[in-house]
């Protein structure tokens, strides 16, 4: 029974990681199409369905660390999804994921991954999470004040529930939470880079 | 005796030992190791004997009434091995219960008697105060001045430290949700629900506070004033059945709270509550269940509801 619920899982994983490889693939490869053709401010429109798509993938390795699905700590997969949900920035992002993914989609279907893939894995945050970091950070602060005017995503008291969110202060949150989290993130990947790239060595 | 020190990767602590008298107890030990590192008090020191090798069992700690003696192998009483941990700087569960506590305490007035929410956008002028957000705002002094007194007079505690760290964590979490809940129960476009249903809420809540306290009290009479830390099977009022009525009770208190007050905020924070001690309640359960198994002599752990009858 423990045998075929682990394969079971193997095999979902497996569709589940190449299924939002490529769609971070097709990210890329639209948001490139995109600007070649047009310019950046056509990117977000051709990018918008996959994105959403493979944006909301994400929020279901949340549930999967908390299910115990994969073994990654919620802590570290938490503010990595939600930070990515709150500003979605295609290429940026369509890189490691895609580096990611495969990974992923590799080791659960055949059971290894290729040692260059693995130390990709491990190596490009090393640019992209201060890159990634600064725009998202970036990009908010710009945005504050049309969240701000447009009062879109508000909901607003008096109600029975006595429930409120204001897209505005959540932002204002959210740049606050970058000032620990960031550091927090960075030196994790670090020690799972440490960790990942020395058992390399041994084999 | 001769007690080698040593760190977790093999260094030695203290170099060239430690001697020691054949009767001398871990406390000694801990004290010697003290005066020989100046900066690692007891508190901060966990002693372990080192990991039996390809053992996946949990090493042994040193407990500081033993003798060291006792931790000795058969024939060998003049060497010692220990392993030693630092524990990073401690503080006292009471001051840093003191401070978690505190936060809530101070914070939630100040959102109830002061015109704060002018800096939020609203202007501050005609605000009717519902006689429900008074009895809130009394309620909730009066649940986290209850948990200070019990802090200082009730709690007997296991270990009489925690990692300093641990202050920054709880005060972040504490006082957080203290202004988040605060925030709303006395904003100015607060809407009270029925008066029938925040008597009962609160009426509700008062009488699990009191159980609560009652729980707290057996609790204390678990364990001797001498600190000995050990485990008993709890008995009498609600342990009987249900092995953390404490949290239990106070779980149901915050519920009589928000049937009172209800907001999202409030209702957040009991699922976060709810969730952090349900967790720690299967963690005693468990341990209680292990150590009372009915072997040996030993009594057997009575089956009980963990946390919340009627769910679990």
């Amino acid at each position: 029974m423990a045998g075929i619920l682990s394969t079971v899982k193997r095999i979902y994983l497996a569709i589940y990681n190449w299924a939002v490889f490529s769609g971070w693939l097709q990210v890329l490869i639209f948001a490139i199409k995109a600007l070649n053709e047009s310019g950046p401010a056509a990117v977000y429109d051709a990018v918008e369905k996959p994105l959403q798509l493979a944006q909301t993938a994400a929020i279901l390795e949340i549930i999967h660390g908390l299910i115990g699905l994969v073994r990654s700590p919620v802590s570290a997969t938490l503010p990595q999804i939600g930070s990515r949900l709150f500003v979605t920035w295609g290429i940026l992002y369509s890189f490691p994921e895609i580096i990611r993914y495969s990974f992923f989609g590799m080791k659960e279907a055949l059971g290894f991954t290729p040692s260059w893939l693995l130390w990709l894995r491990y190596s490009t945050f090393l640019l992209l999470y201060p890159t990634g970091i600064t725009s998202e950070v970036g990009l908010i602060y710009i945005a504050l004040p049309y969240i701000k005017a447009s009062e879109k995503y508000c909901f607003r008291m008096p109600n029975k529930w006595n429930f409120s969110f204001d897209y505005y202060f959540a932002s204002i949150g959210v740049l606050g939470i970058y000032v620990p989290g960031s550091p927090h993130m960075y030196t994790y990947m670090l020690g799972q880079r440490k960790k990942a790239l020395s058992k390399l060595k041994v084999e | 005796m001769k007690v080698t020190l040593v760190s977790r990767n093999g260094r030695e602590v203290v170099k060239g030992g430690i001697e020691l008298d054949e009767s001398a107890t871990v406390k000694d030990l801990q004290e010697t190791i003290h005066a020989r590192t100046k900066k690692y008090y007891p508190s901060r020191q966990r002693l372990t004997l080192p990991a039996k090798p390809g053992g996946s069992a949990k090493p042994i700690v040193l407990s500081p009434k033993s003798k060291l003696l006792d931790y000795c192998e058969k024939g060998k009483s003049d060497n010692l091995t220990v392993v030693f941990k630092d524990l990073g700087p401690q503080v006292s569960y009471r001051t840093l219960f003191f401070f978690e506590y505190l936060g809530p305490l101070v914070i939630y007035p100040l959102f109830y008697y002061l015109p704060l929410y002018k800096y939020f956008g609203y202007a501050d002028t005609d605000r009717t105060i519902h006689q429900v957000q008074t009895y809130a705002m009394y309620y909730w002094c009066l649940h986290y001045s209850k948990r200070i007194l019990e802090t200082f007079f009730v709690h007997r505690f296991s270990h009489a430290t925690s990692p300093l760290s641990n202050v920054f964590r709880n005060c972040l979490y504490y006082w957080t949700f203290g202004a988040y809940v605060a925030y709303y129960v006395n904003h100015p476009l607060y809407t009270p629900v029925g008066e029938t249903q925040w008597k009962i809420g609160f009426a509700f809540g008062l009488l699990c506070q009191v159980a609560n306290f009652y729980c707290h009290i057996i609790l204390r009479s678990l364990r001797s004033p001498s600190g000995n830390g050990g485990y008993q099977i709890p008995k009498g009022f609600l342990f009987n059945i249900v092995t953390c009525a404490n949290y239990t009770t106070e779980i149901y208190q915050w519920l009589g709270f928000n049937i009172a007050t209800q907001t999202v905020a409030g209702y957040v924070f009991l699922v976060v509550a709810t969730s952090i001690m349900t967790n720690w309640a299967m963690g005693k359960h468990r341990r209680l269940r292990k150590l009372f198994d009915g072997k040996e002599g030993r009594p057997k752990y009575p089956r009980r509801w963990v946390i919340l009858p009627p769910f679990f």
